[in-house]
């Protein structure tokens, strides 16, 4: 069964030839400025690629089964965001497996706290997770333009 | 079958023989006789990006389609400024970092471990 060793949201990950995974920009909060008098639209999404990178250590036989890694998002008034993203895991014997998935959008429509969940599926059945995390938003307010 | 307008990825028909797309309302053979299909997505942003025909998918959202499928040129930026904030969490499941295991710019960075 796999364990969990690591889960976290970051801006980019890069994975070099060795398997060695670089986290650049880790975060977990957004803020935006929108322009003067205007409102953020509730299904508004900034176009800003960012992934979730997890890595997991397996026992014998893992490597045989097929596992999907699995995020789901859900605003601060509870409402799930898009489709849940599954993304194929690599699992080899007596290696740590590391899955990152890229995500092209964040969503911005609600001030406050957006919980990103992830899990691990076999067969369409959860066999690892759910982990969760926060993921908080801000909207301020444009700065007053100054003669 | 895509919708080579909006990019919705359920198409029930194929898009030709006056088949209507259900997200984005072009009429394939009517529609795109007269404009291109950047036009025709162009009009539909410009429009609101509504779903069309009967009640959308549950949890559609037309920018995640659009950005999904590589159009996120498209989307429109609600926002002057974006920014990321570093104070961020890592959940680990036992123990702390490997050796092969890098982070960059992860100052103020709280490890929680799991469960």
């Amino acid at each position: 069964m796999l364990k969990l060793y690591v889960c976290v949201a970051c801006e980019k990950v890069i994975i070099d030839q060795d398997g060695v995974a670089s986290l650049i920009g880790l975060f977990n909060k957004l803020s935006l400025t929108p322009p003067k008098d205007q409102e953020v639209p509730k299904n508004a999404v900034a176009p800003k690629e960012w992934a979730v990178f997890s890595a997991w250590d397996s026992e014998p036989g893992d490597e045989l089964k097929e596992h999907i890694f699995c995020i789901q998002m859900f605003y601060p008034d509870k409402s799930q965001f898009g489709e849940v993203f599954k993304n194929k895991m690599n699992v080899e014997l007596n290696k740590r497996s590391q899955v990152k998935t890229v995500i092209p959008g964040f969503p911005v429509g609600q001030t406050g706290s957006y919980t990103v969940r992830t899990w691990i599926e076999e067969n369409n059945k959860m066999v690892a997770g759910p982990i969760e995390f926060k993921m908080e938003v801000e909207i301020l307010k444009p700065a007053p333009v100054q003669n | 079958m895509t919708c080579p307008v909006c990019a919705y990825g359920k198409l029930p028909y194929p898009p030709q023989d006056y088949n209507i797309c259900p997200c984005c309302s072009t009429e394939f053979g009517n529609d795109d006789a007269i404009y291109s299909h950047r036009q025709l997505l162009g009009m539909w942003i410009a429009g609101g990006a509504n779903w069309f025909f009967g009640k959308a998918p549950e949890n559609w959202n037309p920018w995640m389609q659009l950005l999904n499928a590589g159009l996120g040129t498209y989307v429109p930026k609600p926002f002057l400024d974006l920014r990321l904030h570093t104070n961020a969490s890592v959940y680990a499941g036992a123990g702390s970092f490997a050796p092969d295991f890098e982070a960059n710019h992860i100052k103020d960075v709280s490890i929680a471990l799991a469960a």
